[in-house]
């Protein structure tokens, strides 16, 4: 009497679980050619203001980012509240190696720290010029991957890699973040949208200054 | 021997501010101008001025403006409207703080937050003229072109944040011209305030929290 619903309930799970599983990144050809035509994306901040607005989980923090190129190539992100406190100061050198000048106290937690390292990571394409992507076409989109230790970056153009689609910073089968720009006028964009998926996290940053 | 570093200690302080502070050396008859300061306050009313805030980035070498209305009603009410170069409206009445920054909104029980009440506090002490009284700072009171009140945060909370904060005082008539807050990691925020006028008539409405 009990066999069919459990035989149900079994395969509600099944389904759940492989959907649960299903690969973002499968049906994916591999296609030859190389990454230079993402530099043009690539932004190229040499001083720029953004009003900063971060969501997390039902609480709201705004503030102004200063983004700066420091003469040693590094680039420096200054988040203070709109009164002046500082929030962080961090700093992202050439190389691909981070500083952190100053957190606020109740931020300096290392999941915060790495969450927003890596998602400032993904929007300034550092890792464009250290590696070569492995590089896929599907629907009309071509995906440019840099796998890292844990997980990878993707660039996602389109087809003929004219447009910037979106940036995802992606664990083995989901994407984790996901990043959109736009407005890049002279290597500065107007606006950039992060987004986390699973939970809700987001960081918008529209530009006040040039 | 303690009377010897008592008195070292006592001539080697106004040494110190001194040397901190150029161009000012310390109140001599502290009692008289604590006096006149806290009458000068008691007179006031009301305050509606414009000002000017930068905040300085130490090891950027760079700053942050922005400007906008300042309010001041007694008692104990204050409203800052940034207008540029971006929007942000910040409201303190009857303990609470309101926060709008576009179409998000904030409101914050200062008595629940004990930093942002200290901060609350540390306005409106600076305008009320109980500054000195305030047994969360140490203060000592200089003089050169105008008065400089010099406080180092002694409680928790404002600690962590700041390491000196500086009230200049009008000698012509003891309202506060400008407020300097130096952070621990060697940032400061200055609050100019411009085209004052003292005790003319501010709408209540100004500071009512929806």
């Amino acid at each position: 009497m009990y066999r069919l619903p459990m035989r149900c309930l079994l395969f509600i799970s099944l389904v759940l679980f492989s959907c649960g599983c299903s690969n973002a990144y499968r049906g994916m050809t591999a296609v030859p050619g190389n990454a230079a035509c993402l530099e043009r994306f690539k932004p190229h901040f040499i001083k720029t203001l953004y009003r900063t607005r971060v969501d997390l989980t039902g609480n709201h923090l705004s503030g102004i980012l200063l983004i700066k190129l420091m003469p040693d190539s590094s680039t420096r992100m200054v988040l203070s509240n709109e009164m002046g406190f500082s929030y962080f100061d961090f700093a992202f050198a050439a190389d691909g190696s981070f500083r952190v000048f100053y957190i606020l106290p109740k931020m300096d937690k290392k999941a915060v720290i790495t969450t927003l390292r890596k998602d400032f990571e993904l929007v300034l394409m550092q890792h464009l010029d250290s590696q070569q992507p492995q590089i896929r076409w599907r629907e009309g989109l071509t995906y440019y991957r840099f796998p890292q230790a844990s997980g990878s970056y993707y660039y996602i153009t389109t087809k003929d890699c004219g447009q910037l689609v979106r940036m995802e910073r992606a664990g083995r089968r989901k994407p984790v973040v996901t990043a959109v720009m736009s407005g890049s006028g002279q290597g500065v964009p107007d606006s950039i949208g992060i987004t986390h998926n699973n939970f809700n996290f987001t960081i918008g940053l529209k530009k006040i200054s040039p | 021997m303690h009377k010897f570093l008592l008195a070292c200690l006592v001539f080697a302080l106004p040494i110190l501010a001194i040397a901190q502070y150029p161009g000012y050396k310390p109140v001599v008859d502290l009692v008289a101008f604590s006096g006149r300061f806290t009458a000068a306050s008691r007179q006031l009313q009301s305050v509606k001025s414009d000002f000017i805030q930068e905040k300085n980035l130490s090891l950027l070498a760079d700053k942050i403006s922005s400007s906008g209305k300042f309010w001041f009603k007694k008692p104990g009410m204050v409203r800052m409207e940034y207008l540029s170069p971006f929007q942000y409206l910040v409201i303190i009445s009857n303990n609470k703080i309101y926060m709008r920054d576009g179409q998000k909104e904030n409101k914050i029980s200062s008595k629940s937050n004990k930093t942002f009440q200290q901060v609350n506090q540390l306005m409106l002490d600076c305008i009320q003229g109980a500054v000195l009284a305030n047994p969360a700072y140490q203060a000592s009171v200089l003089e050169g072109g105008d008065y400089l009140i010099a406080l180092s945060p002694t409680a928790a909370g404002l600690k962590e944040f700041f390491s000196h904060i500086l009230v200049y005082v009008s000698r012509k008539d003891f309202s506060v011209t400008k407020l300097r807050m130096d952070e621990k990691s060697g940032d400061n925020t200055i609050i100019t305030f411009t085209n004052k006028e003292m005790n003319v008539p501010v709408a209540d409405a100004l500071f009512t929290i929806h």
